[in-house]
C-alpha cells in the first residue's frame, strides 16, 4: 500500500489545490464572462454581449496591444539586463555567491505598492531625478513623467530580480566545463557561448522571461501610477471593471481573453521549442 | 626536433606550485602517460599543454610553434575529459561534427570524416541519439571520437577511462592504442591507474608534487624504478628496511629479521640506512624445511591468505617483521592457507633506494 499512498499524495495534493485554487476560479470566470451586469447586480441569461464589446470598442484592443507591447519591451529588457548580471555573479562572485542570491530577493520584503509609490518619487514631475535637474538649471525629463517609458522602468524595477534569479539558478546548473570542450575543439569564447551557454540556458532565459511577461501582462499598479493618462494598460482596465465600474461580467470576459492569449503564446514557445535542443534531460533515455 | 617540448613549464595557485620545472620531450608518433598520485599536478599539467591553464614560467612547443600564450581554440589540440563533456544538447552525430564545422569544413567533408570516426568507433545507428540516451561505453567512444575527428596535433586524454568498469577498460585500452598508432599523433594520457599507463604508453612520466619523478620507457619505469617513490607506486611490492652491512662486490641490507643481498649498486653507502623493494611476482615460494639456517634472500613465513586472480594466486603471507605478498602462477605448486613457507627471490630482483625516513 505504501507504494501506492506515496505517488497519490505527492500528486494528489497540488492537483487538488490546482483544481481548488485556479481551475475552479476560472471556470466561475468563464461563466460570468457569458452573464452580464446592470446597476451592480448580476443577470444570468446566457449572452457574448461582452465579447462583442470587447472585439468593436477600439479601445479594449488598444489596451490589449500596449499591453503586449509593454510586457515583450519589458521582458526583453529584463533578460538583457539580467544575462551579464547573472554571468558575472557566477563567475566572479566568488564565496559572496550566496550574499548576492539572497540580495535579489531584498525588494521582495517591501510591497509592491510601496516600491512603485517609491518610483513615482523619483521619476515624477518634483521628483528626486528631474529636481536635480532642475536644480542644475536643465529641464526636466518629460519622457519619464507619468508616461508609457515611466511604467516600463516601473515594470523592469519590479521584475529584474526575479529574472536574475531565475537566469542565474539557469547558469548555477550549467556545466561550465563544457565551455572548456567547445574552445578545445576550436570555439572562440564567443562562439563557444552561442553554441554552447546561450542554447543550455535558453530554457531558463524563456522562464525567466515568462516570469516577467505573464505578470506585466496583466499589471495594474505600474500603469496606474506611473504610466499617466496614455498610459492604460489591459490588466489596469480590467481591473477597473471590477472596481470602480462595477462591470463585472465584462472584467471575467477580458480575463477570459487575457488567459487565452497567454496559453496561446505558450503553445507557440512549445511548439517552436524542442526541449531537447536546450539540453533538457526530463525524458529520461529511450 | 621533438614535436611537443615543455620547457621548464611552472604553474603556480597561491603559494602552492601545483606543477614545477617541468621539461618534456615528446616525439610525434609517441603515447605519452601522465602517471601520478591524485592531487600530483598532473591534470593540470594536461590542461597547461591544452591551453585550458596559462603557466605561470615556462614554454609550451606543439610542433615547433610557441603556443604558451596562444588560447585553446588556436592550438590544433584535442582532448578527451573524465566526465566524457559531451554536448548535451547535441546528437552524436552533431557532437562528432562540432570539431569539423569549427574548422570550417566543407559539409560533404564534415559527412564523410565523421562517418569515418563512425566507423572505426563502432558507433553507426547511434548518429540521432542524444548524450543521455547512450550507455558509459558509448558515451566513451563519442568522447574519443570527439577527440580523433579534427586530424588534432595531439590527443590529450585526462583519465578517460576512470568512470568505466574494469572489463569495459581493457577493451578501450587496446582501442585507444590502435587509434593512436593508426593516426600516428602523439597522445597525452594522465592517469593514476598504473595498468592503464603500463598497458598502453610507450613512456610513462611519473609524477609527483608537481615534478617529474622519471620519464623513461614503461619497462624502465616498472623494472628500474628510478626512486623510491616509482618503486611504491608503480607494481605491487615488498618494502624491508636495514642497514647497509657490507659495500662491496655485492651489498647486504641487514635488517629486522631479514638478510637482503644485491649486486653492486651506486650511491649507496656502508652502513646506511635503506629501503629495499622487491615486486610481488618476484617472490617465489618453497616449502620450509626444518632446521633449515636463515639464509640471504629467503624469508620464512606462513600463509594468511590466498587470493584467486585468474591466472594468478596472490599469498598474502605473515613474518617476524610484517606481511609479505607474492603473486604466482597457477600452473605452480599452491600452497594452502596455514602452510609453513620460505618466501625467496634473487639478487637482481631487489630495488634498493638509500634514506628510508623519507617515504610517507
Amino acid at each position: 500500500m505504501k507504494g501506492r499512498a506515496a505517488p497519490a499524495l505527492f500528486l494528489g495534493i497540488p492537483t487538488v489545490f490546482l483544481v481548488a485554487l485556479f481551475v475552479l476560479p476560472l471556470l466561475s470566470m468563464l461563466v460570468l464572462s457569458v452573464w452580464r451586469t446592470e446597476n451592480y447586480h448580476i443577470i444570468r441569461d446566457f449572452n457574448l454581449h461582452n465579447y462583442y464589446v470587447l472585439a468593436t470598442e477600439g479601445a479594449y484592443m488598444t489596451f490589449l496591444v500596449r499591453s503586449l507591447t509593454m510586457a515583450t519591451a519589458v521582458s526583453v529588457i529584463c533578460t538583457l539586463i539580467a544575462w551579464p548580471v547573472a554571468y558575472g555573479i557566477m563567475l566572479y562572485g566568488g564565496r559572496y555567491k550566496l550574499l548576492f542570491t539572497l540580495a535579489f530577493a531584498v525588494p521582495f520584503l517591501t510591497g509592491e505598492v510601496l516600491r512603485i509609490i517609491a518610483l513615482q518619487g523619483l521619476l515624477g514631475p518634483v521628483g528626486l531625478l528631474n529636481g536635480v535637474l532642475m536644480a542644475l538649471g536643465a529641464a526636466p525629463l518629460r519622457v519619464i513623467m507619468y508616461t508609457n517609458v515611466a511604467s516600463a522602468i516601473g515594470l523592469v524595477y519590479l521584475y529584474l530580480p526575479i529574472v536574475v534569479t531565475v537566469i542565474y539558478l539557469s547558469l548555477l546548473n550549467f556545466d561550465q566545463r563544457l565551455i572548456d570542450a567547445a574552445t578545445i575543439f576550436g570555439a572562440s569564447p564567443a562562439r563557444a557561448f552561442f553554441e554552447v551557454t546561450w542554447p543550455l540556458n535558453l530554457f531558463g532565459t524563456l522562464i525567466g522571461f515568462a516570469l516577467c511577461f505573464i505578470p506585466c501582462l496583466s499589471a495594474t499598479l505600474a500603469p496606474r501610477f506611473l504610466g499617466g493618462p496614455n498610459g492604460t494598460l489591459y490588466g489596469m482596465a480590467m481591473a477597473q471593471q471590477f472596481g470602480e465600474s462595477g462591470t463585472w461580467a465584462l472584467g471575467a470576459a477580458m480575463g477570459v481573453v487575457l488567459f487565452a492569449v497567454s496559453v496561446l503564446l505558450v503553445v507557440i514557445v512549445a511548439k517552436t521549442l524542442d526541449l531537447r535542443r536546450t539540453g533538457f534531460t526530463g525524458f529520461g533515455r529511450g | 626536433m621533438a614535436y611537443i617540448t615543455l620547457d621548464g613549464v611552472s604553474k603556480q595557485y597561491g603559494s602552492v606550485w601545483a606543477v614545477d620545472r617541468v621539461n618534456m620531450a615528446i616525439d610525434k608518433q609517441e603515447f605519452v602517460s601522465l602517471l601520478g598520485p591524485s592531487g600530483s599536478g598532473k591534470t593540470t599539467l594536461l590542461r597547461i599543454i591544452a591551453g585550458l591553464e596559462t603557466p605561470t614560467q615556462g614554454r609550451v612547443l606543439i610542433d615547433g610553434e610557441d603556443v604558451t600564450h596562444l588560447p585553446p581554440h588556436r592550438r590544433g589540440v584535442a582532448m578527451v575529459f573524465q566526465e566524457f563533456l559531451l554536448f548535451p544538447h547535441r546528437t552524436v552525430y552533431e557532437n562528432l561534427a562540432f570539431p569539423l564545422r569549427m574548422l570550417k569544413l566543407q559539409k560533404g567533408e564534415i559527412e564523410a570524416r565523421v562517418d569515418w570516426v563512425l566507423g572505426i568507433l563502432a558507433l553507426r545507428g547511434l548518429e540521432k541519439r542524444y548524450p543521455n540516451q547512450l550507455s558509459g561505453g558509448q558515451q566513451q567512444r563519442v568522447a574519443l571520437g570527439r577527440g580523433l575527428v579534427g586530424r588534432p596535433k595531439v590527443l590529450l586524454l585526462d583519465e578517460p577511462l576512470a568512470n568505466l568498469d574494469r572489463e569495459l577498460r581493457q577493451e578501450m585500452e587496446v582501442e585507444i592504442r590502435r587509434h593512436q598508432t593508426a593516426l600516428g599523433i602523439p597522445f597525452i594520457y594522465v592517469t593514476h591507474n598504473q595498468e592503464e599507463a603500463l598497458s598502453m604508453s610507450d613512456r610513462i612520466a611519473v609524477v609527483r608534487g608537481g615534478r617529474i619523478e622519471d620519464f623513461a620507457s614503461r619497462t624502465d619505469v616498472y623494472d628500474r624504478p628510478k626512486t623510491a617513490f616509482i618503486a611504491q607506486f608503480v607494481g605491487r611490492s615488498n618494502r624491508f628496511e636495514g642497514i647497509v652491512a657490507l659495500a662491496g662486490e655485492g651489498i647486504a641490507v641487514r635488517g629486522e629479521g631479514v638478510l637482503i643481498e644485491t649486486g653492486p649498486r651506486e650511491g649507496i653507502a656502508d652502513a646506511a640506512q635503506v629501503a629495499a623493494y622487491v615486486k610481488n611476482e618476484k617472490v617465489r615460494l618453497r616449502p620450509a624445511e626444518p632446521g633449515a639456517g636463515a639464509a640471504a634472500n629467503a624469508l620464512p613465513a606462513t600463509v594468511k591468505h590466498v587470493i584467486l586472480r585468474g591466472a594468478y594466486a596472490e599469498y598474502v603471507m605473515s613474518w617476524a617483521g610484517g606481511e609479505l605478498v607474492a603473486s604466482r602462477p597457477r600452473r605452480e605448486a599452491e600452497f594452502k592457507e596455514g602452510a609453513e613457507v620460505v618466501g625467496f627471490w634473487e639478487k637482481g630482483d631487489v630495488d634498493l633506494f638509500p634514506a628510508p625516513g623519507e617515504m610517507p
